[in-house]
């Protein structure tokens, strides 16, 4: 059967860096071929332009480029300016060179959470393209502008940078621009990658998004406000959504010199009061140092800190819901709808972390009519456009609610939002583009979906009635010109003539005493009849 | 006057149009005035018009005639329902009325044409639509016909010409217009019944009867073969179903030179109806029946009983079992149906005609003038008509 001598299935053990894993597990994080790529490095650079300004009071200012390469077919650049708070210059080589490195490895809800992206946006340039990416970034507050060309050494993941410089600055701009050649697939990708800056500005209203594709198409999306949702703080874990690893790694860090100091100082909903009736249920010591504990009592400790009941509910204040406002202003500019509503429901908690749930919903106006509601998914504030039927949101859209309850009839011109928030989301998969339906986050999403189709029920029949009233004054008033003109030959003959126009004004006039509830956009019978040439 | 000189239309009509034109146009002007006056008032804009339909149709025993009955409807224009036909009525009377200001004689054709035209709107979703004045002359002859009623005129009286149909011949001498029209000849073609038969002028007549043939055709083979000289006829035909002016100029000739009509149809339940047409009325027409019915009128044939006898009286048939078997037609569904109906009518329940229409069912058969032609007009000309108007064998 094989040639192979025995001592060839001999094991060789070896580890290999975040880097490599990454290189040879592309899949995993989006870049599955060439089409899938370009959307997910555009993706990449977008979300972090976009944690770089909004996540911290900045109103965004990007510009998106791609290019498509002269001569080699199917290489793009991909160019991301934004007006962030810039990279501090002794960061950037790590941020773009060593895959696993992050400034958002806190408690704080942003778009990019795992020091992955841009890393894999490199690496995958580099092995499809060859060149270095580059980056220009000038920090806020900087006088400087720095300029760097960084590769990867994927075997130590650690970065190498092929070219520095500085100069200073002479305007007052801050911010970062980020330039990648890839292999990509523009005319795969197209649809996607159009859909996700629209699906993206309708969440942004407050910022300004201009792309150029390389068919030379430039996408223009106006900032609508000013106001930015706030920006997300800082949190500490809440005793809930702790592990047992995890509080390993807290006690070591922490510099609580006792249990009770510790419990105070490191989580979040622990005060004085609470902390003292947890210890004495469970008979921990207060005075205890937590790093004496055995591995036994730490067991015991992570168990009692998930079970205890009367801590208070996780915090939200580090989530970022987007705010029914700007929901509302963003469907409203980019959907042009003639109705929209939004909510945003109160945090709930799952697993120990807060999650906030918002529904938004568009109808009528420019919307095409579809034989289901158009849904708009985001998991904070990313668009989500694959694996849409696997969704927990597409159950509850379209199996959980009966739309001829709120007066809809499919086929119809109906879109809903759906953002679910947290610094924890069930996702389905390793693709992150479906969320699980976790039974908290089901209600969530029905129960804001019912509030805002009730909206939309009472919208509905207040405009069916307005509609009808004018339907009855139309049926009358579409008629006064012919019968005025009609009436009017009969006075020819005699004295006093009478023309059609006083006539049309007495008909109209007998017409508005007639109907109880007159449409007020009728002021006169031109509002109706036209002339015709 | 100068050869090439223009003259207005008016000098050229009759003394008597211009007399009814004025009459009609006074009349039109009055109710429509009216209408105004509430409008301008702020009063609700209505007419109150009779009913044109069948439970408003009245059998007047006593006078054997279909009549109008008395109830009315309500046409306001600030009615939704009534809008539409509001704004057509008074749009066919403005055009009824500039007609006859300018000397004309429209078609009820021409009035549909003239009042058709576009209303563009805005509908209450902000569309941009279109809506004819009225679509088909189904629409445009209704609200006429309402006018009628409404006004108490009849189109005649309003100048309104429709299609000449019907034609008379005979010893007798008319006025139309302003001229003098001697019936007796006319030569092989004969005198077309104006559409205005109100305006004529009968001067003398020497007749014992009028005759009136459904078929165009009989009529001309009796008109030649000298029917109306040797026996005192006024010949008349109304050319299929009677239009207003036939009806009316046969109502006149029995009713103001007291002349009998006989009416000569089918044997079928076409041919009844044309009949009831004439004696009582139509059910779409009602309200003209008191000018255009003539109750006195008399079905001479061809009768059930002329083609098959009749037992119970020992009368003869005129046709023999051969003739029968040649000229009888087997009746259609449709005849059937049409008969049932007939029997349903209040004017049709007399037992000659019960026993007509039960003759009919029972054979199944039909029979058309011609058959009678066929065995020989001499057959028809000098057996047939005289004897059955001799033993006044007709049905009343
Ligand atoms: N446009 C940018 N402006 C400011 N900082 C950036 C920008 N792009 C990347 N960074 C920094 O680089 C880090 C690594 O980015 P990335 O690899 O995408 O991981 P993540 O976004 O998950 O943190 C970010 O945490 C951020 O600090
Ligand atoms: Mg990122």
């Amino acid at each position: 059967m094989s040639s192979k001598s025995v001592g060839d299935t001999v094991e060789k053990f070896k580890s290999i860096s975040p880097a490599e894993f990454f290189y040879r597990n592309k899949e995993i994080a989006g870049f599955s071929n060439p089409a899938r790529a370009l959307y997910q490095s555009v993706r990449e650079l977008l979300e972090n332009a976009l944690d770089a300004t909004d996540a911290h009071g900045i109103l965004p200012d990007i510009e998106i480029t791609i290019t498509r390469d002269k001569s080699k077919s199917f290489v793009y650049r991909i160019t991301v300016k934004d007006n962030g708070i810039g990279i501090p210059p002794h960061y950037v080589p790590d941020a773009f060179g060593r895959v696993l490195f992050s400034s958002k490895y806190v408690l704080r809800q942003t778009r990019g959470m795992f020091g992955l992206g841009a890393k894999m946006v490199v690496l995958y340039g580099q092995m499809t393209v060859g060149e270095p990416v580059e980056i220009i970034t000038s920090p806020i507050g900087s006088r400087r502008v720095y300029a760097f060309k960084i590769m990867i050494d994927i075997k130590e993941n650690k970065p190498i940078v092929l070219y520095k410089a500085s100069w200073p600055k002479n305007s007052d701009w801050h911010g970062t621009i980020v330039r990648v050649a890839i292999e990509g697939d523009w005319g795969r990708a197209r649809q996607r990658v159009i859909e996700y800056v629209r699906r993206t500005a309708i969440v942004t209203p407050y910022a300004n998004i201009v792309m150029l594709t390389p068919d030379n198409e430039v996408y223009v999306y106006r900032r609508v406000t000013e106001s930015l949702p706030p920006p997300p703080r800082e949190t500490k874990p809440h005793p809930h959504g702790i592990d047992l690893e995890m509080l390993k790694m807290l006690i070591k860090s922490s510099d609580a010199k006792t249990l009770e100091e510790f419990l105070i100082k490191e989580f979040q909903g622990v005060g004085k009061v609470t902390a003292e009736r947890f210890m004495r249920q469970y008979g921990f010591d207060p005075n205890r140092d937590p790093r004496t504990f055995t591995q036994e009592e730490l067991e015991k400790l992570a168990k009692a800190l998930k079970e205890y009941s009367e801590f208070r509910a996780p915090r939200a204040d580090h989530l970022s819901p987007i705010g029914a406002e700007l929901i509302k202003l963003g469907l409203q500019a980019i959907l042009k709808p003639e109705f929209v509503e939004a909510v945003t429901r109160k945090p709930v908690v799952y697993e120990g972390h807060a999650l906030i749930v918002e529904v938004g919903l568009a109808y009528g106006g420019a919307i095409p009519p579809s034989d289901h509601p158009i849904l708009l998914r985001y998991a904070n504030k990313i668009p989500l456009l694959y694996d849409e039927k696997s969704d927990v949101s597409w159950k509850v859209v379209a199996e959980n609610i009966d739309w001829s309850y709120y007066g809809i009839q499919f086929p119809a011109p109906l879109a809903i939002l759906v953002h679910v928030c947290g610094t924890k989301i069930p996702y389905k998969g390793v693709g992150k583009e479906s969320i699980a339906d976790v039974p908290v986050i089901e209600s969530e999403i029905e129960n804001g979906l019912r509030q805002v189709a009730r909206a939309l029920k009472a919208y509905l029949a207040k405009k069916r009635r307005e509609e009808e009233l004018q339907r009855k004054a139309i049926t009358l008033i579409k008629y006064i010109p012919e019968v005025a003109r009609s009436l009017a030959v009969f006075t020819r003959a005699s004295e006093p003539k009478i023309s059609p126009e006083e006539l049309e004004k007495k008909l109209f006039e007998l017409v508005k005493r007639r109907l109880p509830e007159f449409p007020t956009n009728i002021k006169d019978v031109k509002d109706v009849v036209l002339s015709i040439e | 006057m100068f050869p090439g000189e223009r003259v207005p239309i008016s000098s050229l009509s009759s003394s008597i149009d211009v007399k009814a034109r004025r009459e009609a146009m006074e009349k039109l002007r009055q109710k429509f005035l009216e209408l105004l006056k509430k409008v301008l008032n702020g009063e609700e804009p209505k007419m109150i018009i009779p009913k044109r339909t069948l439970s408003n149709t009245i059998y007047d025993k006593e006078r054997k005639l279909l009549l109008l009955g008395s109830e009315t409807f309500e046409r306001n224009f600030l009615d939704m329902r009534e809008a539409r036909k509001f704004m057509q009525t008074v749009l066919m009377a403005s055009i009824i009325y500039e007609a006859l200001v300018n000397n004309e004689y429209p078609t009820i054709r021409d009035l549909y044409y003239r009042g058709k035209h576009t209303i563009r709107y805005r509908d209450h979703r902000g569309r941009v639509e279109e809506e004819n004045t009225w679509d088909e002359q189904r629409e445009s002859d209704a609200v006429l016909r309402d006018i009628e009623v409404y006004v108490g005129l009849l189109r005649e009286d309003m100048l309104i010409l429709s299609k000449e149909k019907g034609k008379v011949v005979g010893d007798m001498r008319i006025r139309s217009g302003d001229d003098v029209i001697d019936l007796s000849k006319m030569g092989h073609g004969a005198y077309a019944i104006e559409p205005t038969p109100d305006l004529i002028e009968f001067i003398d007549v020497n007749a014992e009867f009028v005759l009136v043939v459904e078929k165009d055709a009989v009529f001309q083979q009796l008109h030649r073969a000298g029917f109306w000289k040797k026996y005192k006829a006024i010949l008349v035909t109304s050319a299929g179903q009677p239009d207003r002016a036939t009806r009316r100029f046969v109502r006149r000739l029995n009713e103001e030179l007291g002349l009998p009509v006989y009416i000569l149809t089918d044997a079928d339940p076409y041919g009844w109806y044309i009949y009831s047409v004439f004696k009582i009325g139509s059910i779409t027409l009602s309200y003209e029946s008191e000018r255009l019915a003539t109750p006195k009128a008399k079905f001479l044939g061809v009768s059930m009983t002329d083609i098959f006898g009749d037992p119970e009286t020992g009368k003869k048939p005129y046709l023999t079992e051969a003739e029968r078997k040649n000229f009888i037609i087997k009746a259609k569904k449709t005849d059937i149906k049409r008969a049932q109906e007939l029997m349903n009518y209040e004017w049709f329940k007399t037992p000659k005609w019960m026993k007509e229409i039960d003759l009919f069912l029972k054979k199944q058969s039909k029979l058309e003038i011609e058959a009678l032609t066929g065995k020989g007009l001499r057959f028809l000309m000098d057996t047939y008509l005289p004897t059955k108007i001799e033993t006044q064998d007709f049905i009343d």
